[in-house]
């Protein structure tokens, strides 16, 4: 057998996966683009060119507007809740010197939740008849009557970002932990021979060993968050009254409620170039950083 | 006595803010377990009693035989099983080949995940959804499988590229000079040294596809094929809501979920630590 029939054969261990990609995602995306300039319906086979007609109904909407807004306080809010309990909770877990196992396995516990077990878990601690945190509040005297968490308006959407960061946190501590491991040992002991404080330790010796790692979360998460559906569709529906109604949730309403699949294509087009965008500004902050641990 | 103090000052604090997380943390799994053990009764008489007073399956012979459930945990079975073959057989020789031939996409390759991570899943559900229609694969497992197939071979060939870095060069080139093909090597010399890398990704990828919701809501509508997700669904959008067995298929969905989970966790934090490709 020649070298040169060798040679090809590599080709072969990485074409299904690619295409799968083109077909799976590639294509997709592209005709996405396609559709949010078209008028397709659900349900009709026939549908005409309309140019940017999608994009004007969609940016003039104000429940456009309004899901924009939510998508960005429910990604930020979300995401930052989960990086700093995380970041703690992976600092007490590197510190104790006793159990830091079994406090792992129950910290881990709601990263396997799946979504509608969640939403059905929650809901049914939140109900405001016969769940158990409002008539505890009630019980303690701290609140008159049951607190209807996720209806009413004052408390659903920090209700729902506690959630998130409670389902969020372990990926950041597991990961935060397993770099916190690459940090040498002796590094600490020296800065503590030089007298350093706690503060300076963190500051040059933790930060730029996890920095890495914390930026690839942050940019996970927030993604994931953002493009997120199921969370909120399953805990509140998008509401009450629309409150918790983001991006992908509007999007769905658009596509499946009312069966408009182009203004639907043009409200996923426009959440995937903020996304781009972002990730574009989110990825020259992190090669910055890398050059700047590179030595 | 002093030194009893110290160690106060040293380890009260991570040790009270970590049992707090705790027990946050691991309420919700604790609380549908009691739930889903207290009859119907007790459920709307007594909301904060720790434990049923007469503990009841009576819900889980409900919900998983009388509502079907049963049947809907079979067909998440065939979906997430399917998946995770179809995702191996393609992601291990790609990763694998990555490593191997193609260095340079490999350094490359968080930056290329990132890329279709970012593509959200309702973007794809409108193509999706027009493509199904027209190759009539609507309300078939092919059909949910393929779109799955979408999220869960890139993140597994970025798993499997971290492990498959690990096997040392040298060993395939002894088994080159033996006349071992490349994909003779593959095989039998560079998979079986990463095999608890497969199997965790394994786990990963069919944990992924059994949570999965929005495409099995948006392309699965009759309740006979219904994975358990979107069955539960149905459970949680009736009048009057049968808490008992929002509980019981609760519990039935999530502890294996949770078991899967602590096997694999270490696997999963190595791959973003080490950087799977720097």
């Amino acid at each position: 057998m020649s070298t040169d029939l060798k040679d090809r054969s590599r080709i072969w261990f990485v074409l299904p996966a690619m295409l799968v990609v083109l077909a799976l995602l590639i294509y997709p995306v592209l005709s996405s683009i396609y559709f949010s300039f078209t008028s397709r319906h659900l349900l009709r086979a026939a549908y005409d060119l309309v140019g940017l007609r999608n994009f004007v109904f969609v940016l003039s909407s104000a429940d456009f507007w309004d899901a924009f807004a939510n998508s960005i306080k429910w990604t930020v809010g979300s995401v930052a809740g989960q990086l700093a309990v995380g970041l703690l909770a992976a600092l007490a877990l590197e510190k104790v010197p006793r159990f830091s196992g079994l406090y792992r396995i129950l910290l881990i516990i709601p990263w396997a939740f799946p979504a509608i077990v969640i939403a059905f878990a929650w809901r049914w601690i939140f109900n405001d008849v016969y769940g158990f945190l409002p008539n505890l509040l009630t019980a303690l005297g701290i609140s008159e009557g049951n607190i209807s968490f996720l209806a009413n308006p004052a408390f659903v959407f920090a209700t729902v970002v506690g959630i998130n960061i409670w389902f969020g946190a372990p990926l950041f501590i597991i990961n935060i932990l397993a770099a916190l491991k690459t940090v040498p040992r002796d590094q600490y002991e020296a800065a503590l021979i030089d007298g350093a404080s706690v503060g300076q330790r963190f500051r040059y010796i933790t930060v730029p060993h996890i920095k890495r790692v914390v930026g690839l979360l942050l940019i996970l998460r927030t993604i994931w968050v953002f493009n997120n559906f199921e969370l909120l569709f399953l805990i509140t529906g998008g509401g009450p009254a629309g409150l918790t109604t983001t991006l992908p949730i509007f999007a769905y309403r658009t596509g499946w409620g009312l069966r408009q699949l182009g203004a639907a294509s043009a409200i996923t087009v426009l959440l995937l170039a903020f996304l781009l965008a972002g990730a574009a500004l989110a990825f020259r902050m992190i090669n910055r950083w890398e050059r700047s641990v590179a030595r | 006595m002093n030194g009893a103090r110290a160690f106060l000052r040293a380890f009260a604090l991570p040790y009270a803010f970590l049992s707090v997380l705790a027990v946050i943390a691991a309420f919700p799994l604790f609380w549908i377990v009691v739930s889903s053990l207290k009859s119907a009764p007790e459920l709307a008489s007594d909301p904060l009693a720790f434990w049923p007073r007469t503990p009841t399956l009576e819900h889980y012979r409900h919900v998983l035989f009388d509502l079907g459930a049963i049947v809907n945990l079979g067909n998440s079975l065939i979906i997430s099983t399917s998946t995770t073959v179809l995702t191996i057989l393609v992601s291990a020789p790609a990763a694998y080949g990555i490593v191997r031939f193609y260095p340079r996409v490999g350094q490359r390759l968080t930056q290329i995940l990132i890329s279709t991570y970012m593509v959200p899943p309702i973007l794809l559900a409108v193509p999706y959804a027009i493509i199904m229609i027209t190759l009539g694969l609507s309300n078939t497992y092919v059909g949910l499988v393929l779109a799955y197939l979408s999220f869960s071979i890139p993140y597994a060939v970025w798993m499997l590229t971290a492990f498959y870095q690990t096997v040392p060069v040298e060993i395939e080139e002894a088994a080159y000079v033996d006349g071992a093909g490349r994909l003779r090597t593959f095989i039998s010399v560079a998979s079986p040294i990463v095999l608890p890398g497969i199997v965790a990704t394994a786990i990963y990828t069919f944990i992924n596809a059994f949570n999965e919701f929005l495409f099995a809501l948006l392309f699965i509508n009759s309740s006979s094929k219904m994975p358990i997700a979107v069955a539960l669904y149905s459970l949680g959008g009736s009048e009057v809501l049968d808490w008992g067995a929002m509980m019981a298929a609760s519990v039935v969905v999530v502890v294996p979920s949770i078991v899967f989970f602590l096997f694999i966790q270490k696997y999963i934090a190595a791959g973003l630590a080490e950087g799977s490709v720097k």
